[in-house]
């Protein structure tokens, strides 16, 4: 997993989000091993959203002083 | 010369020595013309007399030297003569012999200096149409004055700071020698690369100006081979200088005005110019400003609601692996049944006797099916 690629860990997430709403029978060790990836992609995709929104307010604020 | 008065000279010999010491009595003299021939090699060989007849001088001015001051020796006109006594040897004729010549007496200057205005007018000299304009942001200055004086430093305090690359010839500016030096400065300017020539000195009277006057000079500035402009400061005759020159002011200090106008009005336009730059600058900024915040808000609300989307997304994402996590369902009681392998989600599923795995949230248990009921 790579922590920066917020695009590729979206890509992920909604394939994991698809994989479950395809399944008849829920097998409950995939199942558990698909919520324990999401949950990291979603914790990392997070943070990554929080630096890219400091970041963003950051250029933000140098373009509106100049 | 000490003369030995035991010793017996022979006529050579004491002439010889009598002409050294002559030549070391430079004076000044002043008469009237009587005679005045020409030799047959161009020496002119003339008397001066005192106007009341007493005394008299032969006098010798050599070709070279007549040519030079322009004057025409003519029987009554009063001259000053500047040089030294000589013995001729082979005759013992005793003669002085003139370095320099010049007109005496306001009348005779006057004359002069109208016959002369006259024929060089005849040849079209003054002529305004011959004059060449005076370079703008001209560099190169070729100045001819004397270096003593006021009229040097008026010249060099008054024409700016412009980087001028000025070259000076001193020169004397009064009195019949003024004449060999304006035109030895004039020629060697010849040969200089310069842009244009400065002759300048201070205002006088029409005797102290004849150096101004003088045929040779006037021909020099009119064939200059780069515009001349002068500066003589003078009453009511103008120096034939003058009117020959491209261009004449009424002082040296005009002059230096004159060189340095163009550069004065070449900083007034940058100045101008520079303003108006600055003040485009503030306008097309002003113009371009909105459309530049209007960009800007564009990109960054458009931007921003990516991150909001993205962050919706996750948050969506989150919501469905919580609500799909198996163990949660465990966790609240649920359990899944398997039996042979199948999940079994309806009565139909099982019969009787059938063995039964349960599925709970800390592990599973092993049972039967005792019987079946639909509800």
């Amino acid at each position: 997993m790579d922590s920066k690629n917020l695009s590729a860990n979206l890509k992920k997430l909604f394939e994991i989000a698809d994989w479950f709403d395809k399944q008849d029978e829920i097998d409950v060790e995939e199942g558990l091993e698909k919520v324990k990836e999401a949950s990291e992609l979603i914790k990392a995709s997070k943070d990554r959203l929080k630096k890219i929104e400091n970041e963003f307010e950051e250029i933000k604020k140098e373009i509106e002083h100049e | 010369m000490e003369v030995d008065k035991d010793k017996i000279y022979s006529i050579g010999e004491f002439v010889g020595a009598l002409n050294v010491e002559l030549k070391g009595i430079k004076a000044k003299i002043i008469g009237e013309v009587g005679e005045a021939k020409a030799g047959p090699t161009g020496h002119m060989y003339f008397t001066l007399k005192d106007e009341n007849g007493g005394a008299m001088l032969n006098c010798i001015i050599w070709k070279f030297k007549y040519s030079l001051f322009g004057i025409k020796l003519e029987p009554g006109m009063k001259i000053v003569a500047y040089g030294n006594c000589e013995v001729y040897a082979p005759s013992g004729r005793l003669s002085f012999l003139c370095d320099t010549i010049e007109l005496a007496g306001e009348g005779e200057l006057k004359k002069q200096y109208d016959e002369l205005k006259k024929k060089l007018e005849k040849e079209g000299l003054f002529n305004a149409e011959n004059k060449r304009p005076v370079p703008a942001y001209a560099q190169k200055i070729g100045v001819i004055t004397a270096k003593q004086g006021a009229v040097i430093h008026d010249f060099l305090n008054n024409i700016g700071q412009f980087g001028f690359k000025i070259k000076f010839i001193d020169s004397r500016v009064e009195g019949a020698g003024a004449v060999e030096d304006l035109l030895a400065a004039i020629k060697t300017f010849i040969k200089k690369d310069i842009d244009v020539l400065v002759i300048i000195r201070g205002g006088g009277s029409m005797e102290s100006l004849m150096p101004f006057n003088n045929e040779l000079l006037v021909r020099e500035v009119v064939g200059f081979p780069v515009p001349v402009v002068v500066g003589i400061g003078h009453d009511k005759d103008v120096p034939l200088v003058c009117l020959a020159a491209d261009k004449s002011e009424s002082t040296p200090t005009a002059v230096a005005n004159l060189l340095g106008e163009s550069w004065e009005q070449a900083r007034f336009i940058l100045a101008k110019a520079t303003g108006l730059i600055k003040n485009a600058g503030i306008l097309i900024k002003n113009k371009y400003q909105n459309k530049y915040n209007i960009l800007r808000e564009r990109i960054f609300s458009n931007f921003k609601n990516i991150l909001a989307g993205i962050n919706s997304e996750l948050n969506h994402i989150d919501k469905l692996v919580i609500i799909n996590n198996p163990e949660r369902q465990l966790k609240m009681g649920y359990s899944i049944a398997r039996a042979g392998g199948k999940i079994v989600r309806k009565v139909g599923d099982v019969r009787p006797e059938q063995n039964l795995e349960l599925r709970v949230n800390d592990g599973e248990i092993k049972t039967k099916v005792i019987w079946t009921q639909k509800i």
